[in-house]
């Protein structure tokens, strides 16, 4: 009886590594959107895919590597063809749940010229990164992500594209101004 | 020695086997045990079809997820990409 119940525990805490560390119900705009990508990974699909990444190739090699401290990936992202279709208030959904003392933001952009909304937040434990979320707002687009895990910050932006933008130094705990 | 012992007697009599009756009856025996190679065919090229069905039903599940994770990755970087350029604009 004793090692079924150690096993249903081991059993729970599996399940639960890896799993999402926000809330993310936009199912009401998903269906307003004119394209949403909307990518649910856990631990045991990431493990799952990065045995299909070839390693020969340098940005899979790199995403590969970028993987071995990851246990989540979500984002959910969405285009809309007329301005206002998210609000505030959506974003205020999204910010109630990167508080502190687990979350900190570490960068927030506000551009009133664009209209533009950007900021990364950071999930700390023991002094050590477990999270990140990004929530980037514009009139015709809402991007939310969320990784689980520890994220080479650096490594995830080259694989979004170089631009000639200058490496980010980010160490835990750090809080934006 | 009456019609009924006379029917008995003709019905109970040893009659001797056909020639070929050990050969059939030991083939029949081996095909009981062991089937014949035509069965074995049959059920080895369903194993190849569905262990074939499984590593092809895998192979796509895998390049799926392998396509998200990617798919995700670029977004992520990208609009990490995109904070650290306006951090770059506010901050020059």
């Amino acid at each position: 009886m004793k090692t079924i119940v150690t096993l249903l525990l081991w059993g729970g805490l599996a399940a639960t590594l890896g799993a999402q560390q926000l809330q993310l119900n936009f199912e009401y705009l998903a269906a307003k959107a004119s394209a949403a990508v909307d990518v649910s990974l856990n631990g045991a699909t990431l493990q799952f895919a990065a045995g299909f990444l070839n390693g020969k190739d340098p940005q899979e090699a790199q995403v590969k590597k970028l993987l071995t401290g990851i246990t989540g990936i979500y984002v959910k992202s969405y285009e809309f063809k007329t301005d206002g279709v998210w609000t505030q208030a959506d974003l205020e959904r999204v910010r109630n749940q990167l508080r502190a003392p687990q979350w900190s933001r570490i960068i927030g952009v506000k551009s009133t010229e664009d209209g533009e909304t950007a900021e990364v937040y950071v999930r700390s434990e023991n002094q050590k990164m477990t999270g990140l979320a990004i929530l980037v707002a514009e009139p015709k687009e809402l991007t939310v992500v969320n990784i689980v895990g520890s994220v080479d910050l650096n490594s995830l932006s080259e694989l979004g594209g170089h631009f000639g933008v200058p490496k980010l130094e980010v160490t835990p705990g750090q809080k934006s101004k | 020695m009456d019609w009924l012992e006379q029917e008995l007697k003709r019905a109970l009599e040893r009659k001797e086997p056909s020639p070929d009756f050990a050969a059939r009856v030991s083939a029949a025996a081996r095909r009981g045990r062991w089937g014949s190679p035509r069965r074995w065919m049959a059920v080895a090229a369903s194993v190849a079809v569905l262990a074939g069905g499984g590593v092809g039903y895998r192979w796509r599940e895998g390049v799926k997820a392998k396509q998200q994770v990617m798919l995700a990755v670029r977004i992520a970087g990208g609009k990490l990409n995109r904070v650290q350029a306006h951090v770059l604009e506010v901050t020059q």
